[in-house]
């Protein structure tokens, strides 16, 4: 669906080249998640893929073309939902809807559904100046994906929602990846990347520095060790064993056997975990 | 098709942000000042009111729509949409027209102006609008700030502006003619004094050429300042 190779960009005012020697590929179907810090770079990829920023060296193909072949249709096929909410604040919800799906030559799911599913339906002819943030994202979210792309690109889609409301845009995001679309995420939200990614890549500072599925990148940059936590004779203790050949480790099954246990768990490293190992740099 | 739909959007962004209401108070005011205005005064102002209305306040309408568009986000939201840029500018031109032309009509009605030429009063307001709604477009395309706007906007109102003082008995004001606004302005007073059919033929050629390089220059401003950020 995406394949990029060899991509470099210099901002023209800055003269600061943004983007080095990118590659990857998106394959149909996929969630892939660009991970990194502000100002790592992951806009101005999502921009040059997206055709907002021209002049690049490398090569982008999207949609079977190279990027800068793609005319206005290009927007025919892709959704694309920023990490801040651009509605009409003067129009309600529904009218916000029914005006940018009017563009597009594919017929819109029907606006009250989508509302629905995103908890506004009850808001419909609220005029959106009138929405807390929440909304805003909710109904910024529905709007991209009303005219039914085939390649959506989300940057931060949970960003200010709460945890109910995140969950439901997740949800949609999953729903979306079964019906076989492709979305490019970027977030440095890493539950919402291992909730969601098939695949995901770390960038810093215009590279990539790793690319993986969050579960086999969790794994092989994490301990194989179990942790347990237990209660004996009044005491709580916590031990740590080698995952190989844990089933025959005598110590470990004693303690399951006498002893109460309060928690036990795997040491795989968490997507933050890896970030700070393989740049040196926080994701925030 | 999206034309239409951007026209239709335009209007009612236009109503719902009060540009509607704006239009009708300043048609009442000026029909007001003008109805006590002995008819010889009339007679030159009601031309130069009538020219004023698609220049001057449609100068200053267009720099309001797209300073509220940018605020609001949404011009970073069409950018992504299949609306082409020529189109997002059309839409803004006719739907701009539409209202001048509508204010043009009342005004000129409602004076009781003894001889109008109707059809040239339309085309003259639609080219006058065109001009300076595109204009508006490309000094609007690098400001993000009313401030900045209308600082911008003034040396193009003085170079478009002060030619027209030329049309109140300068001998070679004809050679002004060759200024968009001054031409504009020429046809304006044809409308209500009565105009050679060359002539206006020829003022109506030249401004509608004039419409369309500032169209292709408007789609060349709005792309490299607006939809693309490199």
């Amino acid at each position: 669906m995406i394949q990029v190779s060899n991509l470099h960009f210099t901002y023209g005012r800055t003269q600061k080249e943004a983007i080095q020697n990118m590659c990857f590929d998106v394959a149909e179907g996929e969630v892939f998640g660009f991970l990194g810090p502000s100002g790592a770079g992951k806009t101005t990829t999502q921009r040059l893929i997206i055709g907002l920023l021209r002049n690049y060296t490398g090569k982008i193909e999207v949609l079977g073309k190279e990027r800068n072949q793609w005319g206005k249709d290009f927007y025919e096929q892709i959704g694309v939902a920023f990490d801040f909410p651009n509605l009409y604040t003067k129009l309600t919800a529904r009218e916000n809807l029914q005006l940018i799906g009017s563009y597009y030559k594919n017929k819109s799911e029907n606006p009250e559904e989508l509302l629905d599913r995103v908890g506004l339906l009850p808001e419909r002819d609220v005029r959106v100046e009138n929405f807390s943030k929440g909304m805003k994202m909710r109904l910024n979210f529905v709007r991209s994906i009303m005219h039914k792309p085939n390649l959506m690109f989300f940057d931060e889609p949970t960003s200010g929602l709460d945890p109910v409301n995140a969950h439901i845009i997740k949800e949609i995001i999953l729903e979306q990846k079964k019906a076989g679309k492709t979305i490019f995420l970027t977030t440095h939200n890493m539950t919402v990347a291992e909730q969601l990614c098939d695949r995901v890549a770390f960038i810093v500072e215009g590279k990539i520095v790793n690319i993986g599925s969050p579960k086999n990148l969790m794994i092989e940059h994490g301990k194989r060790l179990v942790n347990i936590e237990y209660q004996m004779n009044g005491d709580i203790c916590e031990q740590s064993f080698e995952l190989t050949d844990l089933g025959d480790n005598p110590d470990f099954l004693n303690i399951l056997r006498s002893a109460e246990i309060k928690t036990i768990h795997s040491c795989e490293a968490t997507l933050e975990d890896i970030f700070i190992k393989l740049t040196g740099r926080s994701l925030l | 098709m999206r034309l239409q739909h951007a026209i239709l959007a335009d209007m009612r962004f236009q109503i719902k942000h009060g540009f509607y209401l704006v239009y009708v108070i300043i048609t009442v005011m000026y029909l007001i000042i003008l109805s006590f205005l002995p008819e010889k005064v009339l007679s030159v102002l009601l031309p130069v009111v009538v020219f004023s209305d698609p220049s001057v306040l449609g100068l200053f309408f267009i720099g309001g729509i797209i300073l509220l568009e940018k605020g609001q986000g949404v011009l970073m939201v069409l950018v992504v949409t299949p609306l082409r840029s020529v189109e997002y500018i059309l839409s803004k031109v006719i739907s701009l027209s539409i209202i001048s032309v509508a204010a043009a009509l009342a005004i000129s009605w409602f004076s009781y102006f003894p001889s109008v030429n109707w059809v040239l009063l339309i085309l003259s307001t639609i080219l006058t609008s065109g001009i300076f709604t595109l204009l508006g477009i490309m000094i609007n395309a690098g400001c993000n700030t009313v401030n900045q706007y209308m600082l911008k906007t003034i040396p193009y109102m003085l170079l478009f502006i002060i030619p027209c003082l030329a049309l109140i008995g300068f001998p070679y004001s004809w050679l002004f003619t060759i200024v968009p606004s001054v031409a504009a302005l020429k046809l304006m007073l044809g409308v209500y004094h009565g105009i050679i059919w060359y002539e206006a033929t020829a003022l109506v050629v030249y401004l509608f050429i004039v419409n369309y390089i500032l169209l292709r220059f408007a789609v060349r401003v709005f792309e490299s300042k607006i939809v693309y950020q490199d």
